[in-house]
């Protein structure tokens, strides 16, 4: 379950330099979305559509660039809002690194304590970090502290997760082989643990950080006071404002691609993608 | 990343029940231990019982509210039967529609290049972030939910029945078309066999997503009743006890759904037609 949500997104890459068959992919890739947009447009124009509950692709446009406001961009709303967003994400996505890390690699390595703690973990991974909030609330009330813990537990099990299952997936044979030839604790760490883990923990960082920010929306929808994508939007409920709302969306969807593609995609291609060409530290367990 | 493998569950075969009972203990061990410290240390006041309530209290809120003494009547049955009736007909919905397209975009050539840009610019969408959307075009009612949920699931649905769809021999098909087989037939004894199993896994998965956006939808849109509806309110009401046992019940049913019951039928499926739909 972790790539299919990234998955079904091909890349495309236009640009000068690209050959011709992949500017006809992109063409074709970019056809159907120009023509659902043109029919939108159509719809609401031609009224069979109520322009105040769909707006028109271009009002939603018109309504992206009032919010903007590039003309004072030290104080464009929008900004404001996107940039609470990301810093509450990320706030909540590097605490779950911290702590959920560490703690994978003990539990990977030592059997027993993952054994006992097992079940407990099964029970809560399905559950939706989302459910955590009004416990938040009560202690908290409304705010950053809660927005953030709920992120903060959206994203600690994926990263936990995968860090036991880097570090499980490490062959004991490498681990003795290293510790016969004398290694100490910290080698141990540095050049077969790491090592052998960082594929999963990588993938596990990525799916963390989409787990941040997909939770995020709800977070903020529920306990935002003020500034937030989630909040913008649902704010923009009470006023019927439908095109901020749609701003809000396409906002949201295109920061979470950034993020899982290019930031964590470029991340992939260093590191995961060049080592298992050359050798994997895989083995049986 | 289900929780099956993470809970080491293995099929047991010829062990004696004794071991199976023995696995039990232990692996419920450290949640019973864990539940019985905070029950001793809420009851020796070490830690603040209005946000950590006693186990004990935790299970009496669920006891009375499922008994004619709730408030409502019988609430806790009645906010889990919403969110099932809501949750199956999303699933349903995102099955139907799911397999519908998935088909087509495997088989076809146009519905290919229609459907896989418009797929790949939605995906990304949180799920939630259409709730208030929804909201405003059908009201606060179960169809919000329903089509939260619809859209969480359907995604996983389609992309599974792609790739089951991928994986087909090409020789089925003109086997059956040289026999004379109409394309109603090719779908209904060629490609639907073919590709149920991949149509489970992709259940099970779209079922996982749905559950976590049902909950958070019902926190949002529901108006009367839904687990999602219940820990809300009650976090209105500050009622912690409630929270929790709301809480509780997310995760037991969350994990049921997911590995037990969906689990089971994966595993059924997937040893009848002997197929690995690995994802």
């Amino acid at each position: 379950m972790t790539a299919s949500r990234t998955a079904g997104v091909p890349r495309q890459k236009g640009g000068p330099s690209a050959s011709p068959s992949q500017i006809v992919a992109f063409v074709t890739f970019m056809l159907p979305i120009g023509a659902l947009l043109l029919f939108w447009e159509g719809v609401v124009r031609f009224g069979l559509a109520d322009a105040t509950i769909l707006p028109a692709p271009s009002m939603i446009v018109v309504r992206a660039w009032e919010l903007l406001n590039p003309a004072k961009a030290e104080r464009s709303l929008l900004l404001v809002h996107i940039g609470v967003s990301l810093w509450r994400a990320l706030a909540a996505f590097v605490l779950a690194c911290l702590v959920a890390i560490p703690l994978g690699f003990v539990l990977g390595l030592s059997t027993g304590t993952y054994r006992a703690l097992s079940p407990l973990l099964s029970l809560l991974l399905p559950l939706p970090a989302v459910a955590w909030t009004p416990i938040f609330l009560v202690a908290f009330g409304q705010g950053d502290l809660t927005i953030i813990g709920v992120c903060f537990l959206g994203a600690f099990f994926p990263v936990l997760y995968s860090t036991i299952q880097g570090v499980r997936g490490i062959g004991v044979h490498a681990i003795w082989v290293v510790q016969s030839m004398g290694a100490g604790p910290l080698d141990l760490f540095r050049r077969v643990l790491l090592p052998g883990a960082l594929p999963a923990l990588i993938s596990g960082l990525k799916l963390g950080m989409a787990h941040s920010w997909r939770t995020l929306v709800a977070a903020e929808m529920l306990a935002a006071l003020s500034y937030g994508l989630g909040y913008m939007i649902f704010a923009a409920r009470s006023y019927m404002d439908v095109s901020t709302m749609f701003v809000g969306i396409v906002c949201l969807a295109v920061i979470g691609l950034l993020i899982e593609h290019v930031i964590f995609g470029t991340l992939e291609k260093m590191t995961v993608a060049r080592w298992h060409s050359s050798g994997k530290v895989r083995g049986t367990r | 990343m289900s929780a099956a493998d993470l809970a080491g569950a293995k099929p047991l075969s010829g062990e004696r029940a004794g071991a199976l009972l023995r696995n039990i203990i232990t692996r419920s061990g450290v949640i019973v231990t864990l539940l019985m410290l905070w029950e001793v240390a809420a009851r020796l006041g070490w830690i603040n019982t209005f946000l950590f309530p006693a186990p004990s209290n935790i299970a009496a809120t669920i006891w009375t509210q499922s008994g004619p003494d709730g408030s409502p009547p019988y609430a806790m049955p009645m906010h889990v039967l919403r969110s099932m009736i809501r949750l199956l007909a999303g699933i349903a919905l995102a099955v139907v529609i799911g397999t519908v397209l998935g088909v087509l975009i495997g088989m076809t050539r146009w519905a290919r290049m229609l459907f896989q840009p418009l797929i790949s610019i939605f995906m990304p969408v949180p799920t939630l972030a259409w709730t208030p959307v929804l909201l405003l075009l059908t009201g606060i009612d179960d169809r919000t939910t329903i089509i939260v949920v619809f859209i969480a699931a359907v995604f996983e649905v389609i992309y599974t029945i792609v790739a089951g769809i991928e994986m087909m021999n090409v020789k089925l098909f003109w086997v059956a078309r040289s026999m004379g087989a109409s394309r109603l037939q090719i779908f209904f004894r060629v490609i639907i066999p073919a590709i149920f199993p991949y149509l489970i896994t992709g259940m099970r998965l779209g079922t996982g997503y749905a559950w976590r956006a049902l909950i958070a939808a019902e926190m949002l849109a529901a108006s009367s009743f839904g687990l999602g509806f219940m820990i809300y309110d009650a976090s209105e009401y500050m009622s912690t006890n409630v929270i929790y046992a709301g809480i509780i019940l997310i995760a037991v049913l969350g994990y049921l759904l997911e590995n037990v019951l969906i689990g089971r039928l994966e595993a059924a499926t997937t040893e009848k037609w002997g197929i690995q739909s690995e994802r």
